[in-house]
């Protein structure tokens, strides 16, 4: 027989097709809902459609909404990869806010290029011990993780209430509202608009000319690795191209982050964390396939018994498995203050948290996956605000979709039935089974 | 002779295999039909369709010779037809009559004030349990919680269930792979009894020996197909099993005597609890030396599966020593047990052995994936983790479309080949094989018993711990038996029979026929 990698027809279909058609149907229910509320569906949607992508600077706005749904995503993903349930994601991406806007308002001395580094570490290291907290406490007592996320997603919560409330520590004194001091330039992650200036230097044109250079230097000799046998040629050739891509920066930068569109109009809100979202789906990809990390992750979550067997030790991946996915968490909360709010307002995060849990279902918690069904609940949540006005459907209405689309998700069975698509493993009986080994 | 039930023509293909292939089955009334065949040969996807669990893609099924349709469990139920699991589905905190009335409950109208209630009719199942107990002497007490009974009384309430629903065809799973020698021929008593009194039995099986004792029909199948009916009269073992496997098979293993060296593990008053909190090795103390294979028998569920965990690391002992090569490695993780050289063929392959959801190539690498070549640092080489599946899948004839095949789509004997692939291929001092040929075929068991036998010559020790008597006397050279949690005798090979093992098996135990080692 020839041998074939994963990747089949079937494959497809188990993990695309269904998704998709899941979230069709979703929206012809969804349909009927506005209907039933007086509303008209193909105005409502048309609204949605036009506030989510054609209307000016609405396709940007729904890739800001996109990226806290791609971390917090993957946070929930890389969980369930190891049989956990993250419900604190939420929380933890509160304890990442207020850590990563405590370190951005303080130290306003520091550089740049220790300052935004130091602001996005403390959001991840409070977002990983936060759950972390969750992962022990399975591992060393059994403390189901979707009881004391809950828990601590409440302890987050008001938490940051409290620190940035009316008489909070971290309240900012001068401001009507309750919301902390804006946070240092030394600590913002730009903004698009906010590029060509900053590349205006030369010493940061050649640091990102640098830091480029090298990732396409390694990136092209992992790609020759199986083409080109010689190692010295290969060095070669990635050297070559890498040194053309890292000059070809240096002087092209200030001139493409002048050319218009997003990197110019000044009232776009498009910022870097779009981009490192992206990154991190790769990063997270090759952490789960690629590392033991990843591996010992995903036998403890696909078969904890045979884990142990290989002595691999339950304990400690829960504690690591929640930790990433807490950092993620953190990293999403840094990310949204730095390089959206520029500050913390009380109570705004407005339950991204939870969410992801639907966002990373939808995507069968596939990394790459993430960034599709987090971008289509950015344009969902993006698209709601027109909607609302052209329809006068209320923008909840949204939620309903969206629960619909999780609700046909999670029971795959209507879809297949709705579709007449055959489940691949022949026909599946479960039979109660005794209690004798 | 009348037909109680026929089989024409059934195909059921699942996708990527033809499960059944025009399976022709006839019963005979009042007659046990043993239905002899590899794992993955289509006896249980027949069974299955009989049972009204799948329906045929094509085939008629008929029942005292009118054509039925079977769509589910309870048209078979309905048309006399019983299964008997391998797994029994009983209640264990309810009595025998109360697991008799699950889904068939019998009730009596409220009298007075209860007019408008029903209650379960207890009395009145209990007498029909105790008659039906009685008519085919199958010595069973309706009033006893299941629990409290042993295991081969239990599967008698697995007939008696079948009967109470007025069953006259028995379909038995592999009976016997849960019970001790002594148990089996009351059960195949009882067989009798039932045959002679009209019902007719489909009994399924891979033992041989058993065939012999019991059936009156043999029909044999291999690869979805029937290729052959016979009787015991004309058949042999040997007969039988080429049969089954498609070639010659040597049934007995071929093994020198043993030249035993050095003390490799050495158990020390082990004493290990289970689940519940209870004892389940007691003072277990006994040595396995290089080059040689010490065999613990025993009927399952005293106490091996506690003491082979508690040996691996992964259940804590509560007293005793375990000595690994004179290095004690009582309280150590399972990861460090592993790298003191211990390979271990679990007894669950599905639910131990094997990540079902992962490719053969990444199961392979299961215990050693953090180690060169197949990882530097935390990041792993697939180039080495194929490289090394490839090698073991043709070294150990895994039969697989290719090494990035699902394990949980092999068949039982190919994920047992992986599993004994991967921990015979890496360095170790001790195998500890528990199971190791539980429910695989004749060709499997023959290929599995070789490589122990020649690990064995090779100098390895090897801890071998089977409930298949056969297995035991086989390719032990001396046998250990557990009973309760102890080891009540260790017997060399040359004074053990099937017949002392077994009494030791069942807790008799006599001073002449024990040694202690």
């Amino acid at each position: 027989m020839p041998e074939k990698q994963g990747w089949a027809w079937g494959d497809w279909l188990e993990n695309v097709a269904v998704p998709i058609l899941a979230v069709i149907t979703a929206l012809l229910v969804g349909a009927v809902v506005i209907w039933s509320v007086g509303g008209n569906p193909l105005v409502a949607y048309k609204g949605m459609l036009d506030g989510a992508f054609l209307k000016k600077r609405a396709f940007t706005e729904t890739l800001v909404a996109t990226t806290p749904y791609i971390f917090l995503g993957l946070a929930v993903a890389f969980g369930f990869k190891c049989g956990l349930f993250n419900i604190g994601a939420e929380g933890q991406f509160y304890m990442g806010e207020l850590a990563a806007v405590w370190v951005a308002y303080n130290f306003q001395t520091w550089p740049a290029y220790i300052h935004l580094p130091a602001a996005m570490l403390a959001g991840i290291i409070a977002g990983a011990f936060w759950s972390a907290i969750a992962g022990y406490l399975r591992g060393a007592f059994g403390a189901h993780e979707v009881i004391t996320t809950i828990m601590l997603n409440y302890i987050a919560i008001y938490l940051a209430a409290f620190l940035v409330g009316m008489k909070g520590p971290m309240r900012d004194p001068r401001a009507s509202v309750p919301q902390t001091r804006p946070i240092a330039n030394s600590a913002i992650l730009p903004r698009l608009n906010e590029l060509p200036a900053i590349m205006q230097h030369p010493a940061v044109r050649v640091g990102w000319a640098i830091v480029f250079a090298v990732s396409v230097y390694f990136l092209l000799k992992w790609w020759f690795a199986k083409r080109v046998t010689s190692i010295r040629r290969k060095q070669a050739y990635s050297g070559i191209i890498a040194l053309l891509v890292g000059v070809a920066l240096f002087i092209g930068l200030a001139h493409l982050t002048a050319l218009g569109g997003p990197f110019t109009d000044p009232a776009d809100r498009l910022h870097l964390g779009f981009f490192l979202a992206l990154l991190t789906s790769v990063f997270v990809w090759w952490l789960l396939n690629k590392t033991t990390i990843g591996f010992e992750v995903r036998t403890v979550g696909a078969n904890p018994d045979a884990a142990e067997y290989a002595g691999i030790s339950i304990i400690r991946n829960f504690v690591i498995a929640m930790g990433i996915s807490g950092a993620l968490s953190g990293l999403a909360g840094a990310v949204e203050v730095l390089g959206l709010q520029r500050m913390l307002k009380s109570f705004f995060s407005a339950g991204y948290g939870f969410d992801s849990i639907a966002v990373a279902l939808l995507a069968k918690n596939d990394p790459f996956g993430i960034i599709a069904s987090g971008f289509l609940f950015g344009a969902m949540r993006n698209g709601a605000d027109l909607m609302e006005l052209r329809s006068g459907v209320s923008k909840y209405v949204i939620g309903v979709v969206q629960a619909l689309v999780l609700l046909f998700v999670a029971a795959p069975v209507i879809i297949r039935w709705l579709y007449r698509i055959k489940e691949r493993r022949g026909e599946k009986i479960v039979i109660t089974r005794g209690w004798g080994k | 002779m009348p037909l109680s039930l026929e089989a024409k023509g059934i195909t059921k293909a699942f996708p990527g295999v033809l499960a059944n292939d025009h399976v022709d089955f006839q019963l005979e009334k009042g007659k046990i039909h043993a239905l002899l065949g590899e794992n993955g040969a289509g006896k249980t996807t027949l069974m299955n369709i009989l049972y009204g669990l799948y329906r045929p893609d094509e085939g008629q099924i008929f029942v005292d010779g009118t054509s039925v349709r079977l769509n589910s469990p309870n048209d078979a139920i309905k048309l006399g037809i019983g299964m008997v699991h391998q797994h029994f589905m009983l209640v264990p905190v309810m009595t025998v009559a109360e697991n008799m009335m699950l889904g068939t409950e019998s009730v009596k109208k409220g009298t007075g004030w209860w007019g408008p209630l029903s209650f379960l009719d207890r009395r009145r199942v209990e007498k029909d349990t105790r008659h039906l107990s009685e008519k085919y002497n199958l010595n069973v007490d309706p009033t006893i919680p299941v629990h409290m009974l042993p295991v081969g009384v239990q599967q008698r309430v697995e007939i008696l269930k079948a009967l109470y629903r007025k069953a006259d065809i028995l379909i038995l799973d592999e009976p016997t792979a849960v019970l001790t020698p002594q148990e089996a021929e009351e059960l195949f008593v009882i067989m009798r009894s039932l045959r002679d009194q009209g019902v007719s039995i489909i009994f399924i099986t891979h033992k041989l020996k058993e065939v012999f004792a019991v059936a009156d029909r043999i029909t044999v199948m291999r690869a979805g197909k029937v290729v052959g009916h016979t009787t015991p009269a004309e058949a042999t073992e040997s007969l039988l099993a080429s049969m089954m496997v498609g070639r010659e098979v040597l049934l007995t293993v071929k093994k020198g005597p043993a030249h035993p060296t050095e003390t490799v593990l050495d158990v020390q008053d082990l004493q290990v609890k289970d689940e519940r909190g209870l004892l389940a090795v007691r003072n277990a103390t006994f040595q396995v030396r290089q080059g040689e294979v010490l065999g613990i028998a025993g009927v399952q569920g005293n106490g091996q599966t506690e003491l082979v965990e508690a040996l691996t690391g992964l259940r804590k002992p509560e007293a005793g020593h375990v000595l690994m090569a004179g290095n004690d490695i009582t309280n150590d993780s399972p990861r460090k047990i592993l790298e003191t050289g211990v390979s271990h063929i679990p007894e669950d392959r599905r639910k131990r052995g094997l990540v079902l959801s992962y490719s053969i190539a990444d199961n392979m690498v299961l215990c050693t994936y953090y180690k060169p070549p197949f990882a530097r640092g935390v990041i792993m080489f697939q180039e080495a983790i194929n490289a090394q599946a490839k090698r073991l899948v043709k070294e150990f004839d895994v039969r697989a479309p290719s090494i990035y095949t699902q394990a949980g789509t092999l068949s039982g004997g190919n994920q047992q080949k992986v599993i004994v692939a991967r921990e015979l291929s890496r360095p170790y001092n001790l195998l500890v094989a528990a199971q190791p040929t539980r429910g695989l075929d004749v060709g499997s068991i023959e290929f599995i018993h070789k490589r122990v036998i020649e690990q064995r010559d090779a100098g390895h020790a090897v801890l071998l711990v089977s409930a298949e008597l056969d297995e035991i006397l086989s390719l032990s050279d001396r046998v250990a038996v557990m009973y309760k949690g102890e080891i009540i005798g260790v017997v060399p090979i040359e004074e053990a029979t099937r017949e002392n093992i077994g009494l030791l098996m069942a807790g008799i135990t006599t001073e002449k026929e024990v040694t202690h080692a």
